[in-house]
């Protein structure tokens, strides 16, 4: 047998991209692999030799003709792309001045959720704090509390109202990075964990929101709906 | 692949998506919605929401065919695995939602499926999985394609094949192991 440490690590990495492409993953695992494979090129040659493997089976399943209407809906999206700059606050949400100044306000919330969550840690190590807040009456509605630099915890302080066909996803972004990241669908009222592995270490200022989008998540990749809650980063000592 | 599929050159197609050319979107939508919503009916079982996938589906090629690398495989295989996935993201986190719902009434329908191992046409062997799955015993045959065709999650396959979870889990795992050795 020549099986060794090697061997072993690529079977695993082969055997997740296998369930991935075969869609046995379950949705956490799912949104892992979906956030290693931007930087992860082993894994994203694995999925890519699955996806070629399997593909044919496509075939099994019989042409539905769809709706005439769904072109010009699709191309109606398309449009709506374009001209969204424009139609919209010519500035990305991300750099929106005058919602910061509205959010000092929320600068109480963090003192009084991270007084009560500081309370019996005997080791304090390093940690960053957000609260989202919504945009509209600044009230908190999450908080994210990373006890270490690589994981993250999405705690809900209460249920947010999501239409039935819509979904809340979360993003963040750094300083300079180019724009936001996905770190994922969230249900209301349950908290996420999310690994940041593949992202930069995080840092103050950093920022994290939820948006309103359809119920497989945002189309583009990139936020599209309305921001329901935004914060922050503050580094807590 | 039939003829058509042959001589529609999907890498062009991407790369004038990329170059925001709307006349080569539309014409990757004459040439495979239809099969694409198929694909997608499938594994959601809706027609609304088959839809509403498909138009994310097209969004998603629109603006991330720049990101489409000839280097890691075929343009039109790149298409499909946009929209399973999109499906896929979308049954794995309902999935979630109605856990404890039992996965009975995920399966009230019966699916308009290929009578596995018999009905699958001549021409389909052609594809070097198809023989590697003829290899498979019949079980864990339906494992790989309740899964990939149906969007099954293991314990959907186990209830629809009668058998316990973790061996459905082990059968796909050794199913997958077994496809690569076959197919390389």
């Amino acid at each position: 047998m020549n099986d060794g440490p090697d061997n072993d690590a690529q079977d695993e990495l082969d055997a997740l991209a296998a369930e991935y492409v075969l869609g046995t993953l379950a949705a956490g695992l799912r949104t892992e692999v979906e956030h290693r494979l931007p930087h992860d090129a082993a894994l994203r040659e694995a999925v890519d030799a699955w996806e070629e493997r399997l593909q044919p089976l496509t075939e099994l399943t019989s042409p539905h003709a769809p709706s005439a209407a769904l072109w010009p809906r699709i191309e109606h999206s398309v449009d709506e792309l374009h001209t969204r700059p424009a139609s919209v606050p010519s500035t990305p949400w991300w750099d929106w001045l005058g919602l910061w100044r509205g959010l000092a306000a929320a600068g109480l919330a963090a003192t009084l959720v991270l007084g009560t969550l500081l309370l019996g840690r005997d080791a304090p190590a390093p940690s960053y704090l957000v609260v989202l807040v919504a945009p509209q009456d600044k009230s908190p509605g999450w908080v994210i509390q990373a006890s270490d630099q690589q994981t993250i915890q999405l705690i809900p302080l209460g249920v947010a109202e999501v239409p039935e066909d819509k979904a809340l996803q979360f993003w963040t972004k750094g300083a300079d990075w180019q724009g936001p990241v996905s770190l994922g669908l969230v249900k209301p009222g349950q908290t996420l964990k999310v690994p940041l592995d593949r992202l930069p270490p995080l840092e103050s200022d950093q920022l994290f929101e939820l948006t309103l989008e359809g119920r497989s998540g945002s189309p583009t990749g990139k936020p599209t709906g309305p921001i329901q809650f935004i914060g922050r980063a503050v580094k807590v000592i | 692949m039939t003829q058509l599929e042959r001589t529609f050159d999907y890498e062009a197609t991407l790369a004038a998506c990329a170059r925001g050319e709307r006349p080569a979107l539309q014409s990757l939508y004459q040439q495979e919605a239809a099969r694409l919503l198929g694909v997608l009916l499938r594994l959601v079982r809706e027609p609304a929401l088959a839809e509403d996938l498909l138009h994310d589906a097209f969004l998603r090629i629109w603006t991330g065919a720049s990101s489409f690398d000839p280097a890691r495989g075929s343009a039109r295989g790149w298409v499909y695995s946009v929209a399973r996935h999109l499906a896929l993201n979308h049954l794995r986190n309902r999935h979630r939602e109605i856990q404890g719902a039992g996965v009975e009434e995920l399966l009230g329908v019966e699916e308009a499926g290929v009578a596995l191992g018999e009905g699958i046409d001549v021409t389909l062997h052609a594809a070097r999985i198809h023989l590697c799955l003829d290899q498979l015993p019949p079980a864990r045959r339906a494992c790989i394609v309740h899964a990939y065709v149906d969007g099954f999650s293991h314990a959907e396959i186990a209830h629809k094949l009668g058998a316990p979870l973790g061996t459905v889990k082990a059968w796909v795992k050794r199913s997958l192991a077994a496809l690569r050795e076959c197919m390389g």
